[in-house]
């Protein structure tokens, strides 16, 4: 346990972050020129993707991995649930809000998980290729369950179809790129990835670092501004990544997974989007605070799993697989 | 002396992410063209923003000259989503040369 948290504050990835977090609140005048970490972003998309497709084009599709991607969707379908009612009860959120707020905590983040395989793999638990497909089918179930539970059943999204809405979400840059990379990688295969690993490969922990600067600033300069966000939810925004971390460690060890895929199935659970879900929530509960839901996932879940949590899931499933 | 006659000249800001619809409204009533300005940050009723493409915070400018009566048909297009979506239209006269074609 001791040992998994020095390795994650060693890291320069998490460094990084540190640094644009303490330069955000010092109030720096530091800052990635946007394109430059909408490039970086890019780029990230596009090697986890890739590397992922040829994780899976080596092992193949077997059962675990079936496995994986099945649980991963059922608890992209039903961590909302909990969530909202957390929400609600505890959180005393309206309706609306706590539906778009349990949106983000079923969904996923890129970036915790790609923070979190770089650890992992620090600890020599690297996570199977596999889990990239994973993260990639958690992503929108949970928008779903979001707006049924905002919403109720059989009724509209806001001021578009839902059709229009889920278009919205599956061609977001992002998710494109993604998938893309992913198919692309599949296609090409160890022998077709070997002319261009050097761009993906060489140059990942560096971007990762870069890029983890600026959320860090991002998410630090966000809180400065948050006037919405209460006690209440800042204790949901940690309490949902502890439980929903622990629950989908357990389920990855229960279903047969690695130690490290298991984590990393954890870390799924725990980590709350805050790139494709706002976007998708901005659009079909345009009457949810972005105030209230960016806050919580960029702010405070996204920084607490980075710093504290990945430990703790690494933990976990070490002593689960034990 | 050039003549010039009195157009409405529009202003709304709006998040990148749904620039396309008020275009979409711009080209439905029948306005010719419309341009996009990029916006770095600002502060509202919900507090400051600044432009984060990486979490989909950022927002536009657009700009578009009509005559009066499409103008105002765009208004009443874009008004739902004012609400909705906390954008900000505004328009004002100006006075533009070769007005057949606004």
């Amino acid at each position: 346990m001791f040992d998994a948290a020095i390795q994650t504050f060693t890291s320069p990835v998490v460094l990084f972050f540190v640094l644009g977090l303490a330069a955000a609140f010092a109030r720096s005048d530091l800052t990635i020129p946007e394109p430059i970490a909408k490039a970086l972003s890019l780029y990230l998309m596009a090697a986890i993707g890739i590397k992922g497709g040829v994780a899976v084009a080596k092992s193949g599709i077997d059962a675990t991995v079936l496995s994986a991607l099945g649980a991963g969707i059922i608890a992209g379908f039903t961590l909302p649930f909990f969530a909202y009612a957390v929400l609600k009860s505890f959180g005393k959120l309206d309706r609306v809000n706590s539906g778009a707020v349990a949106a983000h905590y079923g969904s996923i983040s890129v970036v915790t998980f790609v923070t979190a395989v770089e650890i992992f793999e620090g600890q020599g638990n690297a996570p199977g290729g596999y889990m990239v497909a994973v993260m990639a089918a958690m992503e929108a179930p949970a928008i779903l369950s979001g707006l049924l539970l905002a919403r109720g059943m059989g009724s509209k999204g806001g001021t578009q179809s839902s059709g229009e809405m889920l278009h919205e979400v599956f061609t977001n840059s992002s998710i494109v790129l993604l998938l893309g990379a992913f198919v692309i990688g599949m296609i090409g295969g160890p022998e077709g990835f070997d002319p261009v690993s050097p761009f993906f490969e060489a140059g990942f922990k560096g971007v990762l670092c870069l890029f983890l600067l600026d959320m860090g600033l991002i998410a630090a300069r966000r809180i400065m501004d948050a006037r919405a966000v209460t006690w209440r939810l800042t204790l949901i925004a940690i309490f949902l990544p502890i439980v929903n971390g622990a629950a989908g460690t357990a389920l990855g060890i229960a279903i047969g997974l690695d130690t490290g895929s298991a984590a990393a199935l954890g870390v799924l659970c725990a980590s709350a989007s805050y790139i494709a879900v706002p976007a998708a929530m901005r659009l079909a509960l345009p009457e949810a605070d972005p105030g209230i839901y960016l806050t919580m996932s960029l702010s405070i879940t996204f920084p607490f799993n980075v710093l504290i949590n990945i430990g703790l899931i690494s933990a976990l499933a070490v002593m689960l697989a034990g | 002396m050039i003549e010039t006659v009195t157009r409405k000249r529009i202003e709304i800001l709006a998040d990148t992410a749904l620039q396309k619809r008020v275009t979409s409204a711009i080209d439905k009533v029948g306005i010719t063209g419309w341009t996009i300005l990029p916006v770095s940050s600002g502060k509202g009723r919900e507090g400051p923003w600044r432009e984060e493409s990486v979490v989909g915070t950022d927002k536009v400018f657009v700009l578009t000259i009509a005559a009066e009566d499409k103008a105002m048909e765009l208004a009443e297009a874009l008004a739902p989503m004012l609400t909705d979506f906390g954008f900000i239209l505004s328009m004002w006269d100006v006075q533009v040369i070769r007005g057949e074609r606004f």
